[in-house]
């Protein structure tokens, strides 16, 4: 019980990874760059739940695995997201001929 | 033993993380993102959930990363027009903002109210521990148990508690399946704009600008 | 089966639960593993593949009516020292406008995927390097590692001919990744556990799974899958040396293209490895008997003796398999890539999908009385071999069906065109 890692280390990783990952998401004007800045989030927030799942106090009534349960669904939805924005991603840029979201700007035409 | 072992993933992940965002080359903001990934992954063993840190490679690096590299191949920029950078203008603020949210989150973390009988998450320094004893709560041999054969336990809670759940993120994967198609698929070809179509009266069919060579090979 | 998961001191005796007995991280588990890593992965399995190298040029020479490599050494033993040396010494080049840091990482993936593969492979009683509780999914995580590879390959190299063939085998090996696991999932089903010493005790009560109408069908699937999976003949359009010139590792020479090589076949070893574990009981020579695991006492001979049995027959086994796929690239042509995907998601994708609902039927059937008996086997080969049958027909009859409707841009008449230039 001496050395282990405390928990609030994983909420910090969780933490800076999910402000880098909102950074990205800012900033990036290449439209599979934002994807990616989308993935970084929802992967610190998988970390918060397997931590705290690890971690923290059980909640009555949902069994002994919520957390992993709830991080793979999250994995799952991620999963999916990413295929139909990269199909959104193509539409546009048969469109607008560049990946740039600063010119996605129209819903017309 | 095991601070040590957490730094180091945690460093490489923040370190990946950061490539990711402010790399200028796409393919390798890809490969950074795979780095990450595995950094999670390894994350997740230390959090003794193995089975999770497999199924993140399997998804995440098996096809998430492989879906965005084809994703940049196929969007490459042909206008000449420079996406892939971050302004410069807009470095500081970003940065700033970004270290502000963190700072809000560090700021959460540190002053966390926690459930009764037990202590504040910052105060926790240990993971409940599973080792077998005499009278332990009911939970600790649930969960022990879970940890220790974590495939059994995952398909039986999914089964049986996450049944709905189950189902429900069954449902949304093929409505991504077909939506994914339906958005890509291209048998008809839409009908061009009105400029590119008077144009094409005068110079005979347009060739089919802007779709790299080597997509033609799959479709 | 489980066992203790922690100690009260996190941070000295980690232990997780394997097969019945905890691992604890003392001095004797490092040692076993710097053994595994130094003698396993780092001389016996390259010396494996190297000699693999030798035994294919040799096969496919026979199979061609040839000698093949008989001039270094004696029946051309020392060719694969001799190549060796030669890409070892050869020039390593890096075209100019290639992005170097993946150029050279990319092989680097790809043969950590295959040596990853290896990892959970039980060749014997306790001969196993890691025993993951959750070893299929492991192995599917690992083996989803070799496309990235494929493809950072391709892309890296800044030539259209290396994109397309990345792009072909990416497409291939995404498409063939979903017959492969569901393939699997049978095995899983029967054994109650994803662990692979767990498939392999499994098989020792009930049998090989390969004598069943499911697992005989899983068997075929996986192993058509497998091959795919490694680029070999007749799914190495990626590599297709006479068409897109050597299609993703084109631009490398020297040790890089050794690398490529070492890990296509090293990822051949590990495919057949897997199988012989999966399907064909690891390394018992006979199918329905629990020879020799049962002459395990508690001596450290009884343990010798019972795992040079299981290793040389796990071995002899992986030959087989081995020869096996060399046989098949000295005779099949090679397929086109739309036959290719076709073949996978049309046939055997709805093929293992309804594997999985037999598999269910033999486990009612065979395995949950608890014993084998004879008269369970034969009933449940008998209801599952109709179904299986049944269910080939059908998936073949319906894609027929489909073609008919419906041709692919065949360049040659088809049936049904050539019946209609008959009929007019």
């Amino acid at each position: 019980m001496n050395n282990d890692i405390p928990l609030n280390w994983f909420l910090y990783f969780a933490a800076a990874s999910f402000a880098i990952g909102l950074v990205g998401v800012m900033l990036r004007r290449n439209a599979i760059a934002v994807l990616m800045a989308i993935e970084i989030i929802l992967n610190a927030a998988n970390v918060n739940l397997v931590a705290f799942w690890r971690y923290g106090p059980p909640a009555p009534g949902s069994g002994p695995l919520p957390g992993v349960i709830l991080a793979i669904l999250v994995i799952t939805v991620a999963a999916a997201e990413v295929a139909v924005g990269i199909g959104l991603i193509l539409l546009c840029y048969r469109r607008w001929r560049v990946a740039d979201v600063d010119r996605y700007d129209t819903m017309s035409g | 033993m095991a601070s040590i072992l957490f730094l180091v993933i945690a460093a490489i992940g923040v370190a990946a993380a950061l490539g990711t965002v402010l790399s200028r080359n796409l393919v390798r903001a890809g490969l950074y993102l795979v780095a990450f990934f595995f950094a999670v992954a390894c994350l997740f063993v230390l959090l003794e959930a193995e089975f999770l840190a497999a199924i993140q490679v399997l998804v995440y690096i098996g096809a998430v990363a492989i879906l965005l590299m084809f994703g940049i191949m196929l969007t490459r920029d042909t206008l000449g027009d420079d996406t892939t950078a971050i302004p410069i203008a807009w470095m500081v603020p970003g940065l700033f903002m970004g270290l502000c949210v963190f700072a809000v989150l560090v700021v959460g973390i540190n002053n966390s109210i926690a459930p009764s009988g037990w202590s504040p998450w910052e105060g926790t320094t240990s993971r409940p521990s599973l080792a077998p004893r005499e009278s332990e709560p009911a939970w600790i041999a649930e969960r022990r148990e879970a940890v220790n054969d974590m495939p059994r336990v995952i398909g039986v809670e999914l089964m049986t508690r996450y049944v709905v759940a189950f189902e429900v993120a069954g449902l949304l994967l093929t409505a991504a399946l077909v939506g994914a198609i339906a958005l890509a698929h291209r048998e008809d070809v839409e009908p061009r704009a009105p400029r590119a179509t008077a144009r094409a009266a005068e110079t005979g069919p347009p060739p089919e600008a802007g779709e790299p060579v080597a997509s033609s090979a799959l479709s | 089966m489980a066992g203790v998961v922690l100690d009260e001191a996190w941070g000295s005796a980690l232990a997780f639960a394997a097969h019945s007995q905890p691992v604890e991280l003392n001095l004797r588990t490092w040692l076993r593993w710097a053994l595994w890593l130094v003698v396993g992965f780092a001389v016996v399995f390259p010396g494996i593949v190297a000699y693999m190298v030798w035994l294919e040029r040799k096969v496919a020479a026979r199979f061609q009516d040839r000698i093949g490599p008989n001039r270094v050494g004696p029946l051309g033993l020392l060719q694969p020292i001799a190549d060796a040396i030669k890409l070892i010494t050869k020039e390593n080049t890096v075209p100019r406008s290639a992005d170097r840091i993946v150029h050279v990482l990319a092989p680097i993936l790809v043969l950590t995927s295959a040596f990853l593969v290896m990892a959970v492979v039980p060749f014997a009683v306790g001969l196993v390097p890691v025993d993951l509780p959750s070893g299929l999914v492991y192995l599917i995580a690992v083996s989803s590692l070799t496309p990235l590879g494929i493809f950072l390959a391709g892309w890296s190299s800044r030539n259209k001919y290396s994109l397309l063939g990345a792009m072909r085998a990416v497409a291939q090996l995404v498409s063939y990744e979903a017959p492969q696991v569901l393939a699997t999932i049978p095995v899983a089903l029967w054994a109650g556990s994803l662990s692979l010493v767990t498939i392999f005790d499994r098989q020792l009560e009930f049998g090989w799974n390969v004598f069943s109408p499911p697992g005989l069908l899983a068997f075929a699937i996986f192993l058509i899958a497998g091959v795919a999976e490694v680029n070999r003949t007749p799914f190495d359009l990626p590599e297709a040396e006479s068409e897109i010139i050597a299609g993703y590792h084109t631009e490398y020479s020297g040790m890089r293209f050794g690398l490529f090589f070492l890990a296509e076949y090293l990822s051949v070893f590990a495919v057949s490895c897997v199988t012989t574990v999966l399907f064909l009981g690891g390394g018992t020579p006979f199918p329905f008997l629990g020879f020799p695991v049962n002459l395990l006492g508690d001596s450290t001979a009884s343990l010798i003796l019972v795992n040079l049995i299981l290793v040389t027959v796990f071995l002899l086994k992986v030959l087989f398999f081995v020869f096996v796929m060399f046989w098949i690239r000295a005779t099949l042509p090679r397929m086109r890539v739309d036959r290719l995907m076709n073949f996978a998601w049309k046939y055997l994708v709805p093929l293992s999908l309804l594997n999985i609902f037999f598999a269910g039927v033999w486990y009612e059937m065979v395995i949950r009385p608890g014993r084998l008996t004879f008269g369970n086997w034969l009933w449940g080969t008998l209801v599952t071999g109709v179904l299986v049958v049944a269910a080939v027909y059908l998936i073949f009859l319906l894609n027929r069906k489909l073609a008919e409707a419906k041709p692919i841009g065949a360049d040659w008449p088809s049936v049904a065109t050539a019946a209609a230039e008959l009929a007019r």
